[in-house]
């Protein structure tokens, strides 16, 4: 199997779209020390995208494969009271490891919206999730290089560097073009410029 | 006698709830009346995440036309001006092929519309910029859009402050006056571009402006979301044909962009910046590996989906 197709299986594993064949391909291929890492420097290059350096010592894939070679073992062996606390375990291990994966997900989804939280908004606001702070994050560090913000994914990273501002640029401006709320487009295109 | 408030809550519930949808929906009236029809100048802040800055706005409506300038006031001197929605000149990095887009007519907000993919809702009362505002929200009825609440003036209709909210509630901007005045109008000398505005020349668009050679649809879009512009340009630096598609749902705007990739192999990626997401998926295509990117004021996994549902008209596609 190529090198390339095992990465875009552990990035889609990562972000919680692979299907079953992907997911078998990367738990297969997760004994192997660069894999492994291979992983972890997506997880962190993925936590410094999102600034949201958290967990990254989080090895989800290990824990499921390991979790499922355990139970890979047949049914038939020793029955007696360890054995099926045992099962207990590994079902709690994929479990966690799969609630770990989906908290991991989601603030990725967070991460990026981060903003100084309005303590009251009337009406509309349940209860918020208080995510890390963020604040006085202006002009960080990895905006300065792009929105793509580092060469996160291997390949030529460049090519999102080189297209993403045009492309958001070009976006802002022909919302700023067809809004009816005129000035609201326009700063928002006039934010993609402050870098 | 416990059934009368009981009765008197269930009555006003009644009444209020349509009372104060109308209320929402004649208050979006106002506001896109309002910009027609209203002059006035004022400053604003914009804040998203890792971003913040200041701006000034002047707005004149004089004989049935808009005329507006709006400007940066800190860091670079970032400068628009338009006349009836026609950019006269930018600073900046302008685009070009986007200035005469064919029905590129700004669309008015249309509230009856807006009910289909929103509850409208008159929600309270506020204070922004030294001025009494009514608080509108529109709540998204699916999560293909995120909410806004705006805080409309009381006496004019102007939107002082306007928040972008996701699903979880989380603040994704805030663009909000801290100074308005409606009582006098911008004179000329306010309204007279930079020496940095750059004037935008439609000509030159033109000729950037390059007939598509496929056509593009989307197999899935969110509910609401139409096709209000299609461009294709050639890009100076790659040489590529960039086509971009701009969807909208009165309200909410993303656009997809596809670009060939002539062999190149180019991993997939997600972005956030602030409001804005990207996403970028390849497409294997007949004619070779394209890159379609998702931009817009949407969720991710709605922009994923998008970017995953594009197709060309000319011969069948496979992912």
């Amino acid at each position: 199997m190529s090198r390339e197709a095992l990465q875009e299986s552990l990035s889609a594993v990562m972000d919680n779209e692979a299907d079953e064949l992907e997911l078998r391909r990367v738990l297969s291929a997760c004994d192997d020390v660069e894999t492994r890492e291979t992983w972890a420097r997506y997880q962190i290059a993925r936590a410094v995208m999102h600034k949201d350096l958290l967990l990254p010592r989080l090895d989800i894939a290990a824990a499921v494969s390991a979790a499922l070679a355990d139970e890979a073992v047949p049914a038939k062996a020793t029955r007696g009271p360890w054995r099926s606390l045992g099962r207990l375990a590994v079902a709690a291990s994929v479990t966690l490891a799969v609630l770990a994966g989906v908290r991991l997900y989601n603030q990725d989804e967070i991460a990026g919206v981060e903003l100084a939280q309005q303590s009251n908004q009337p009406g509309l606001v349940a209860p918020q999730v208080k995510g890390p702070a963020v604040l006085a994050g202006y002009n960080e560090s990895s905006e300065a290089t792009g929105p793509m913000a580092n060469g996160v994914l291997q390949g030529q990273p460049g090519w999102h560097d080189q297209r993403l501002p045009g492309y958001l640029r070009q976006h802002a401006q022909q919302a700023a073009l067809k809004g009816t709320e005129s000035a609201l487009p326009y700063a928002r295109a006039a934010s993609l410029e402050n870098r | 006698m416990r059934s009368i408030p009981l009765l008197t809550l269930l009555l006003s519930g009644w009444f209020v709830v349509p009372a104060h949808a109308d209320e929402a929906q004649d208050w979006l009236t106002r506001l896109g009346q309002a910009e027609q029809q209203q002059s006035f100048q004022g400053t604003f802040v914009y804040e998203r995440n890792g971003s913040f800055s200041t701006h000034n706005i002047w707005h004149r409506v004089q004989d049935g036309k808009v005329r507006e300038r709006i400007l940066q006031l800190d860091g670079s001197a970032q400068e628009v001006v338009r006349l009836d929605g026609r950019t006269q000149c930018v600073s900046g990095l302008l685009v070009a092929g986007l200035g005469d887009t064919p029905n590129s007519a700004a669309r008015a907000l249309d509230p009856q519309k807006l009910k289909n993919w929103y509850d409208l809702a008159v929600i309270g009362k506020s204070r922004v910029a030294g001025r009494p505002a009514v608080i509108v929200s529109l709540t998204p009825r699916d999560q293909h859009r995120y909410g806004f609440e705006l805080h409309l003036d009381k006496e004019t209709g102007l939107p002082l402050k306007s928040l972008l909210l996701n699903d979880k509630g989380q603040l994704l901007e805030r663009f909000q006056f801290t100074q308005l005045n409606t009582a006098d109008t911008p004179p000329d000398k306010d309204l007279q571009p930079g020496s940095d505005c750059k004037v935008v020349n439609l000509e030159s668009d033109k000729a950037s402006a390059v007939k598509a050679a496929q056509s593009w649809r989307s197999d899935w879009l969110p509910p609401g979301f139409v096709l209000t512009s299609s461009t294709a340009r050639k890009d100076p630096a790659t040489k590529n044909q960039v086509n971009s598609l701009m969807y909208d749902d009165g309200l909410a705007r993303f656009s997809v962009f596809l670009e060939p990739l002539n062999g190149e192999k180019i991993t997939d990626t997600r972005t956030q910046l602030g409001p804005t997401v990207a996403v970028s998926r390849r497409l294997t295509t007949p004619q070779g590996d394209m890159m379609v990117t998702v931009v817009g004021e949407i969720p991710a996994g709605t922009a994923e989906r998008i970017a995953l549902s594009m197709r060309t008209d000319t011969a069948t596609t496979q992912q």
